[in-house]
């Protein structure tokens, strides 16, 4: 066991974790925080992404212990108040149908508008290829960005 | 039928707040759980409560238990509407609760049949409530009750300003002898229904706040992940647990026993490891040592599975399923022509794996799980575990997709069998995504063989039969104007368990059928839309002996529809082809039709366009439907694309979202929904509408692009050929 020092969502937390554990465990199981969710484990499906330091990572196969003093923000922190654009664009658009993997395409499309503010149909595509949904949102996802971009 | 006797009968006054049975809610026949319920722990002093169904409380919040599984397909929203509708509340008031199942309810969710099967329960709990808050209000004001009207959660005294809102009512209704049938609303006036109202329960989603079961946090809750036999109904030999339990955080090994219960519901052999936390518990799994019996499942190989498939379907009489028309004799210029098409194994990879928290203590038990039939759990637990209905808790919570794999019970059978296994442990067991795929229970693998008989050039006889894995029946849904019809099925042993998967046996149907009269409309030189037309030219209802009758003007009108918008027969480019189907959905009674636009070349498939359309009868939410409309149609192109699995020795091969892939964004065609005007004064099923019409529709655009047909599926196992 290790004692770490998390930032996430920019709260202070100090815990005491495996180091073979991922942050999306920690996240999860110990600290509580379900918006970030489980998908595949091993990198493929998108679900568990969160954002460190700004940067979009797939926290079920980055270790916690490499999080330490690190700024992490999942999808409880993306707002305080009222929605992210990104989370307004996707109430305008109507994207989520079981929303089992909607946090990892909300975190990718602000990841994703932080860096191209307008982005192509192919580079929404490119970008959003790595988060899956078995629902079929992603004609609205699509939708959703460029509504997003606009505003 | 509810009558106005059962409304009466069943009411009765319980702690404080006043408890209104409706008959149809056959809830409160099953007086412990009328009054155990969250909407009654809610209500107690603060509200009304509609027999564990529906709480209206004194700030004038509606509260509806959902009695149908939420798993994408927007039910909680759509039917909350029907129920305020009627209710004539202030959507904005009404709030959706998941509660514990109504013993008794119609819960289970499958068929594409949610929003038919509850259609008339709402509508009558809505008016019901609707009426007894006129009432109240009327004498509240001492006027006829004639006088006041309902709108927006208020009730109006007409010609005056007077008006009072349904919270400060709760006190005063009182439930009378002299109570009316209610009077549904006509069509007109509708203020919610047919209207896109924005899906309730996406605020939630967005943030992170949506209840799923693999989210449940209870205090002292451990954790615990199942290693199974990788074969179905494979015994456990031995094992040694000392590496996993020298893991930190695992607490303890327990071993659950395998057992076939049903069709549907299987426990395989396995070991459960329990630790503080899920990562524990899955590095606990793979440092287990097991030596285990694979048993007869392992001997299966598919090329012999194939093969009796083929025998079967050659040399063996089926168990009839439909015989329509006099079978016509033989004459010497008659023809026939048949071809057999395949449908493989799908695995269902909802995005959530499979899990469920429970504790045993002492013959009961409480869970909590999203599951597509309460119901059905509660008896498998008693089946299994002797433990009786009324000892059984579940707590349902929505889920990252069901698609019919939350439709059985083995789930959260194995996680109150962990619990009792260890002690009493209060437990979450979720599947690892491997354990999902590899212990999926696949769709049946299927194959339908049709024959027409033809003379001078027309369809006489018309035969389906079909060879089907280890679950589910012929559907037999011959709908096209043919005088004679035969269906009949048989049956082959697969590799491993099957069950429901989205669409079920219309996915394999829908393509056989629709490539068939493809090929058929060929072989007699006629246009395939066309040759459909005059094949759906009358107004009759057909009859499949299934629990609704086929309506051809529906049929035909969605056909039509989407020959329309989907520009049918325009001028394509080289190497590239229309394809057209139509398929009615009789589990729903929702009727869709689809245009495939693709283009091929080196053997390379792109879908370019899909245009699909859709009757579903009245529609609740237009966007709703359409939302499912573009859902069903990647769902089906991520099985023709990637679908099937492969096996050997017993064991799935497959194993994540590396193997088993499903299209993702970049993949996906534009994608155009039009939704069919329709005489229909209810609603019908839309969910399972866009599979079975997809595939053929794709499949026939390719034999347009390259003169190639596609019998078989994944599309790779046919173009590679
Ligand atoms: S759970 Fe991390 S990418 Fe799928
Ligand atoms: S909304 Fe269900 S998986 Fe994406």
């Amino acid at each position: 066991m290790a004692k770490i020092q998390l930032f996430v969502n920019n709260k202070t937390r100090v815990i005491d974790v495996e180091p073979t554990m991922p942050l999306l465990w920690v996240l999860r199981d110990v600290i509580g925080l379900t918006a970030t969710k489980y998908g595949c484990g091993i990198g493929q499906c998108g679900a568990c992404t969160v954002m460190i330091d700004g940067q979009t990572i797939r926290s079920c196969s980055y270790l916690a212990i490499d999080a330490y003093q690190k700024n992490i923000i999942t999808l409880e922190g993306i707002s305080d108040d009222d929605f992210h654009p990104v989370q307004q664009a996707w109430i305008d658009e109507q994207v989520p149908q079981c929303g089992y993997c909607q946090n990892g395409q909300i975190m990718n499309a602000i990841a994703l508008l932080e860096d191209n503010s307008n982005p192509t149909d192919q580079e929404i595509k490119e970008h959003m290829a790595g988060v899956i949904c078995r629902c079929g949102t992603y004609p609205r996802i699509l939708k959703a960005i460029k509504r997003a971009a606009n505003q | 039928m509810i009558t106005r006797r059962s409304f009466i009968k069943s009411s009765s006054i319980v702690g404080g707040g006043l408890i209104v049975g409706l008959g149809v809610f056959n809830a409160c026949k099953d007086k412990d759980r009328l009054t155990g319920g969250i909407l009654n722990s809610l209500n107690s002093k603060k509200g009304i409560s509609i027999g564990d169904f529906v709480c209206l409380q004194k700030d004038g919040t509606v509260f509806i238990n959902l009695c149908k599984h939420e798993m994408g397909q927007g039910v909680s929203s759509g039917l909350t509407a029907i129920l305020a509708e009627e209710l004539d509340a202030n959507w904005k008031k009404v709030r959706i609760v998941y509660a514990d199942p109504i013993a008794g309810i119609s819960n289970s969710t499958g068929g594409s049949t949610s929003t038919l099967d509850q259609w008339d329960e709402l509508r009558k709990a809505g008016a019901f409530i609707r009426n007894l808050l006129l009432a109240a209000a009327a004498q509240h004001w001492g006027v006829d009750k004639m006088d006041c009207q309902a709108e927006n959660s208020f009730i109006y005294l007409k010609n005056s300003r007077k008006k009072i809102e349904y919270g400060e009512l709760v006190d005063k209704i009182t439930l009378s002898e002299t109570l009316e049938e209610p009077q549904f609303k006509k069509k007109d006036a509708y203020k919610l229904i047919g209207k896109s109202f924005p899906n309730k329960i996406i605020p939630d989603i967005i943030t992170g706040r949506h209840p799923y079961g693999i989210d449940v946090r209870l205090p002292d809750m451990k954790y615990a992940a199942i290693e199974r036999c990788p074969v179905f109904k494979g015994t456990l030999v031995r094992y040694d647990a000392t590496e996993a339990l020298a893991i930190s955080g695992v607490e303890k090994v327990v071993e659950i026993k395998g057992k076939v219960l049903d069709g549907n519901t299987h426990i395989r052999s396995g070991l459960a490891v329990i630790a503080n936390s899920t990562w524990a518990a899955f590095q606990g799994k793979r440092a287990l040592i097991i030596e285990w019996n694979y048993g007869e499942k392992e001997k299966i190989k598919h090329e012999d599975f194939v093969a009796s498939a083929f025998h079967k379907l050659a040399h063996e009489d089926g168990r009839e399923a439909l015989n329509v028309g006099e079978t016509p004799k033989m004459q010497k210029t008659d023809s026939t022509f048949s071809q057999t098409y395949e449908f493989p194994y799908q695995h269902h990879a909802c995005m959530e794996p499979l899990n469920a928290t429970a504790i045993y203590t002492n013959n009961s038990c409480e869970i909590w799980t999203g599951t597509q039939s309460a119901t059905y759990v509660m008896a498998k637990i008693e089946e299994h575990m002797g433990i009786p209905k009324e000892n059984i808790k579940i707590n349902c919570y929505p889920s990252g997709g069901g698609f019919g794999l939350r439709y059985w019970a083995s789930y959260a059978l194995e996680a109150v069998l962990v619990s009792k296994a260890s002690g009493g442990d209060l437990i979450k067991m979720c599947y690892t995504r491997e354990d999902d795929i590899k212990c999926d229970y696949l769709n049946s693998y299927e194959f339908n063989k049709h024959t027409v008989l033809i003379r001078n050039d027309k369809p006489i006889s018309w035969s389906l039969k079909a060879a089907i894995d280890n679950w589910g029946a012929v559907l037999g849904w011959l709908y096209y104007d043919i005088s004679h019809k035969y269906v009949e099925e048989v049956r082959i042993n697969g590799f491993t368990q099957a069950s429901a998967w989205r669409s079920v046996m219309a996915n394999a149907e829908g393509f056989s059928t629709e490539c068939f009269i493809d090929e058929l409309a060929e072989k007699l030189n006629q246009d395939p839309l066309d040759f459909r037309l005059k094949l759906l030219e009358k107004d009759i209802m057909v009859d499949f002996n299934h629990t609704y009758t086929c309506n051809i003007k529906r049929l035909r009108n969605v056909l039509k529809l989407v020959s329309e918008k989907g520009n049918w027969g325009k001028k394509m480019k080289e190497n590239s082809g229309q394809g057209i189907a139509v398929y009615p959905y009789m589990h729903g009674n929702g009727y869709g039709a689809c245009i495939a636009e693709v283009s091929v070349s080196d053997k390379k498939i792109v879908i370019d366009k899909i245009t699909i359309a859709i009757e579903c009868g009245l529609i609740i939410n237009p966007d709703f439907v359409k939302k499912q409309m573009e859902g069903g149609v990647i769902w089906a192109l991520s099985a023709m694309f990637y679908g099937g699995t492969e096996y050997k020795n017993g064991e799935v091969l497959r194993s994540n979202f590396h193997d088993n892939k499903v299209l993702r964004i970049h993949e996906i065609p534009e994608i155009e929904v039009h939704l069919c005007e329709s005489d229909e004064n209810r609603p019908w099923g839309v969910g399972e509408i866009a599979p079975p019409v997809t595939y053929p529709a794709v499949c026939n655009a390719i034999y347009a692009a390259t003169k190639k047909r596609i019998r078989k599926l994944p599309l790779e196992k046919s173009m590679l050929q």
